[in-house]
């Protein structure tokens, strides 16, 4: 299936910042990470379309994927 | 400080802290060694300073019976990574109650001044009335003991905050420094002076890479009292890292909490810079004073736009891994660094430039070094000069000041150098101040008179219990972007359970990214102060310590006149939302008001008593 794959900030540097990627089906976000090579300790917040989800959570095909990095303080 | 006990949680009074009173206005010191009356007391910061402006009855920041109390925190100057703070406490100029009350009040600041003060064999000090001369205050570390000593400071009179510590320099070179800029000078008309905190960068490179102490005209009351600068003076103390702190620090520097602040070159996220990027995922960016408009503006700012112009080097404070610093320099034409311009840090940049709609990097940089010479906290002064730019936009053919609008960069520029040169009151005194003069209030961005850090409101009602600035002392900036809570029981636990103990490290001289998310009620708190001072602290009794200190600053904004009602957001977000941002919306008027009802229901109990324990 076809997933939307968003990165964002430093998760750019590297990689991609937009890319249609394709995965198996039934694929959890954890795995997408872990295949991208992600630093956890950096990764903050997970949007699928727009909205909050967790590293569990299943893609389903046409799903956009963004991963961003934390967000703290300033 | 010394420890006569091992455990202070239960016999606070067996620590004993060295304080030392000085009266400006006859040169009268005393130097005394205090029990601890709490935990608080022992930790330090403003859980101890609060507890004595407390027992003060103030009713103008600019008299001479408000104190202005310097002071470390427990782990300041220890070997624990960014024990580096020092906290300057008092009543304040800038944010005050519609009675006309002013607040208390601490600003912070890291750089090496906070280890040396602390390293003189002084924890507190604390300056009463005023100079009638303008002095600067030598703290010195001699045999018997600290040393304080008040010295003449004519020639230090109309220098920038650099400029006064390179001065400095030359007279004590193995010092370190905290100075006010021209706007403490000038403060009967700019209530948000910063006092500047010298770097070994700084003083090493001759760059103005101070860090600052900026919130809530903290360098303005220095100025009131006639001091221009501080000098620390001592050797270096630090003991031998133990396995303990050490393996505390590798923490620190490799786990979680300061990952996101490291350079991108080492796997972090590239400071706090980095979230601009993130924000404006959801187009949370704060744009034209606070209304972002759904477009790429904002990305103009992004570090990867940045980087091509203009060299980017990563720098941290006096023995610290974390390299939050990103300063930005001229690159010169055969790709080598040139002129240093400024730091970019997330606060400072967007409220200097996108929110005031500047989106080149260079006149970025060229407003935050601006205002940082000047010594004025980029945050009120940001936000007051977006004001500005909002009230002449929305009223072109009766423009007020010099008619600047958003993305005038010269005009805003002016803006400063009038603001900083003390000849622009309108902007000086902050947006309270400036809106109710033009009875235009509802999109200045200030909660309880304190400009707001440059997290979008719409994003955090938490602000309105912050107690002395938006993101530094509540921290609920991210529960709606980054943890996507937007039910009322989150936001209940968030402001009343977690987020107020980030605190906690304005207590115990550790920067906030000792661990951000978890504040200070740690194991790695816990296995500091035992090993560097033989002490037991549980978790539980550093939480409700840090809870207490937090409480007594609620307690104390209510006894200086707030109402409930003055803890609320600028009317802006209720009156005209802003359909843009791409969020949950949380800012309606029925959720802001069970918010407030169950939020006042927790807290309020616990109040009675604090003011006098």
């Amino acid at each position: 299936m076809k997933i939307t794959v968003k990165l964002v900030g430093a998760f750019c540097v590297g990689r991609f910042k937009k890319n249609v990627q394709e995965y198996p089906s039934g694929i959890k976000v954890v795995e997408v990470i872990d295949h991208l090579q992600l630093p956890e300790n950096v990764l903050g917040i997970i949007l699928i379309n727009g909205r909050h989800a967790g590293e569990q959570d299943i893609l389903e095909d046409g799903d956009t994927l963004s991963l961003l990095p934390l967000l703290d303080g300033g | 400080m010394k420890f006569l006990t091992t455990d202070p949680s239960a016999e606070p009074s067996g620590v004993l802290y060295q304080r030392c009173t000085i009266d400006l206005r006859t040169g009268r010191q005393q130097m005394e060694e205090l029990p601890c009356r709490n935990l608080e007391d022992v930790l330090g910061g403003f859980g101890r300073s609060f507890q004595d402006l407390a027992e003060r009855k103030i009713e103008t920041a600019y008299c001479d019976e408000n104190p202005l109390i310097v002071n470390t925190g427990l782990l300041t100057g220890s070997s624990a990574m960014t024990g580096m703070r020092t906290y300057f406490s008092g009543y304040s100029p800038i944010k005050g109650s519609k009675v006309g009350l002013p607040a208390a009040m601490w600003s912070t600041g890291s750089g090496k001044f906070g280890a040396k003060f602390k390293w003189t064999g002084l924890d507190e000090l604390i300056f009463e009335n005023r100079s009638e001369q303008p002095v600067y205050v030598v703290i010195k570390e001699t045999e018997t003991g600290p040393s304080v000593e008040l010295k003449p400071a004519g020639h230090l009179i109309g220098l920038s905050t650099h400029d006064k510590i390179m001065a400095l320099q030359k007279d004590y070179p193995d010092a370190h420094f905290a100075a006010i800029g021209q706007a403490g000078e000038n403060w009967q008309n700019n209530y948000m002076g910063a006092i500047a905190l010298s770097t070994e960068n700084q003083l090493k490179e001759q760059e103005d890479k101070c860090r600052f102490a900026g919130r809530g005209g903290m360098g303005s009351l220095m100025g009131y009292k006639n001091i221009l600068a501080l000098v620390a003076q001592s050797n270096d103390k630090l003991k031998p890292l133990t396995e303990a702190v050490k393996k505390v620090n590798v923490n620190v520097v490799k786990g979680g909490g300061s990952a996101r602040i490291q350079p991108i070159s080492r796997g972090g996220g590239g400071g706090t810079w980095a979230a601009y990027d993130v924000l404006q995922e959801f187009h949370a960016v704060p744009v034209n004073n606070f209304r972002p408009q759904g477009n790429a503006l904002p990305e103009k700012l992004f570090r990867e736009n940045v980087e091509k112009e203009y060299d980017i080097k990563s720098q941290a404070c006096y023995r610290c891994g974390i390299t939050c610093h990103n300063n930005v320099s001229e690159k010169n034409a055969d790709g080598s660094k040139g002129e240093f311009l400024a730091k970019f840090d997330y606060e400072p940049l967007n409220l200097l430039s996108t929110n005031v709609g500047v989106h080149d990097a260079g006149q970025a940089a060229r407003l935050i070094q601006l205002g940082d010479n000047y010594g004025m906290d980029a945050i009120s002064l940001g936000v007051t000069i977006s004001y500005a730019l909002s009230y002449n936009e929305r009223h072109p053919q009766a423009t007020i000041l010099n008619g600047a609008t958003f993305g005038d960069y010269e005009k805003i520029r002016e803006l400063i150098i009038q603001a900083g040169e003390g000849a622009l009151p309108e902007i000086g005194q902050g947006s309270m101040r400036l809106s109710q003069s033009l009875n235009e209030t509802s999109y200045a961005y200030h909660v309880k008179g304190l400009e707001i850090a440059a997290y979008q409101p719409e994003t955090n009602p938490g602000y309105a219990w912050a107690i002395a600035g938006g993101h530094m002392s509540m921290g609920t900036y991210g529960l709606l972007t980054r943890e996507g809570k937007s039910d009322l029981d989150s936001w209940v636990k968030g402001i009343t359970e977690d987020k107020l103990h980030i605190v906690g490290f304005d207590m115990i001289g550790l920067c906030k990214f000792f661990d951000i998310a978890k504040g200070i009620g740690t194991q790695m708190v816990v296995d500091c102060l035992k090993s560097e001072f033989g002490l037991d602290v549980s978790i539980d009794n550093l939480r409700f310590a840090v809870r207490r200190a937090f409480l007594r600053g609620l307690a104390l904004e209510l006894r200086q006149g707030y109402t409930k009602a003055e803890f609320c957001l600028p009317a802006e977000v209720f009156e005209n939302p802003n359909q843009n941002i791409k969020l949950p919306n949380i800012t309606s008027p029925e959720f802001i008001e069970k918010l407030e009802k169950r939020v006042w229901e927790i807290f309020e109990p616990e109040l009675e008593g604090l003011l006098n324990a």
